[in-house]
């Protein structure tokens, strides 16, 4: 109980300083904002990635499949 | 085969483009915010991708700008670093038109960057009435002879900084959605006329991939809006309609899935796929225009007007929807090639 306390209060002292001082300087709005660029870039790729593992999946069982009945 | 060279091409193009090209130099803010008549004031003035400590032979000039005939030229100007100038200003002692306060633009002049403008940067209150005639100090030093920036660059807007090169890839999503199902609705109607399954194969591809880009427009917008607007949402109306015509052509697969004979289900969703490609037209085009709002094309302007797009970012623009929209199509052609397989390999063909 007092180690997570402890823990709890160090974290604070070192983030809490940090983020006061600069209003919403998070990463994200850091440079310009150029991450939210990145980040935007990054859910489009995944996305179309993400469903053409699906496809990819589909086919391979759809190749096991017809190998299977072969 | 050439047609997914080129969406390839076209898409290294544009990421690369779209991240390597720099922003115009802007103004970010100013320091402080307000002043009174008659003052002598230093004011701070905080660039982005500005090169204040940089110029070339020509000296930065600094304005307070109210309007082509009123501005006040800067005393001094010092730059403390490449992005953080101090300059100096004898206020004058009363307002044009005899304002109780005005808003002021903050305008910097620099010889090779440009000039950049930050609106309504400062406002000057009028101390005591004082209805002596206009101060000479406003019309002392004209705005002329801005420079121009050389080279190519991106808009600087407040708020919006790098991410305005989500133009190029938010954007074009929506691009893509409609492409798809134009065509999506176009083998539906040749499928109502020539019942041939591989017409219904495309006709639900289409719809498919196109349900795709639309997610991912409405995702990737919720990531941008989550650090410009504030809220990933907000009830925007395009947010809004955009969802819904999602939903309606989710229907569109539950239809299809709904009956047993195949050839029932393709002639039903075939026609309720003309309805839902009808339903684009006011959820996407006419309800977003009619209402206040944050995207570009709301109250009444037409969507992408000259005012929404500069035309260095056209350069990009225009092959980022080529690019993307021929990807859409590619995906789409995979999604068809494997149903026909299927159907093939389950007998159903």
């Amino acid at each position: 109980m007092g180690r997570t306390i402890l823990t709890f209060v160090l974290l604070m002292g070192i983030s809490l300083p940090a983020a006061l001082a600069e209003g919403n300087r998070d990463f994200m709005r850091e440079t310009g904002k150029i991450y939210v660029v990145v980040a935007t870039l990054l859910v489009i790729f995944l996305g179309i990635v993400g469903y053409l593992v699906r496809l990819e999946r589909k086919l391979t069982r759809l190749e096991h499949q017809t190998k299977d009945d072969a | 085969m050439w047609w997914k060279i080129t969406s390839v091409v076209l898409l290294v193009y544009t990421i690369i483009a779209g991240f390597l090209v720099p922003l115009k130099s802007g103004i970010e803010r100013v320091e402080p915010q307000a002043a009174q008549t008659g003052e002598q004031t230093t004011i701070r003035f905080f660039g982005y991708n500005t090169f204040f400590a940089r110029p070339s032979d020509e000296p930065l000039r600094v304005w307070l700008y109210y309007n082509d005939q009123y501005a006040l030229y800067a005393k001094t100007v010092r730059p403390l670093n490449d992005t953080i100038l101090e300059a100096t200003f004898s206020l004058p002692v009363n307002l044009p038109d005899g304002k109780p306060f005005v808003l002021l633009n903050a305008l910097v002049d620099h010889p090779t960057a440009g000039a950049s403008l930050l609106p309504a940067a400062l406002t000057l209150r009028q101390a005591d009435t004082l209805s002596a005639p206009l101060d000479p100090a406003w019309t002392q030093t004209p705005v002329e002879q801005l420079h121009v920036q050389k080279g190519f660059s991106f808009p600087y807007q407040n708020i919006l900084y790098e991410t305005i090169r989500n133009t190029y890839f938010h954007v074009p999503m929506w691009f893509v959605l409609l492409f798809l199902f134009a065509a999506s609705v176009w083998y539906s109607v040749k499928y109502l006329r020539r019942p041939e399954p591989d017409l219904d194969r495309y006709a639900a591809a289409y719809a498919e991939v196109g349900i795709l880009f639309g997610l991912l427009g409405l995702v990737s917008g919720m990531v941008w809006a989550n650090y410009t607007w504030g809220r990933p949402w907000s009830n925007d109306i395009k947010q809004l309609m955009t969802a819904v015509a999602l939903l309606v052509y989710m229907a569109y697969f539950i239809l299809r899935g709904s009956f047993s004979d195949p050839e029932k289900s393709a002639r039903l969703a075939a026609v309720y796929n003309i309805f839902a490609f009808a339903s684009l037209i006011p959820l996407l085009y006419i309800l977003p225009r009619m209402f206040d709002s944050l995207h570009p094309g709301a109250t009444g302007n037409p969507a992408f007007g000259t005012q929404d797009l500069d035309n260095t970012m056209r350069a990009v623009f225009y092959p980022a929807i080529i690019g993307w929209t021929l990807l859409g199509f590619w995906i789409a052609d995979l999604r068809t090639r494997y149903q026909r397989l299927h159907d093939r390999a389950m007998g159903v063909d």
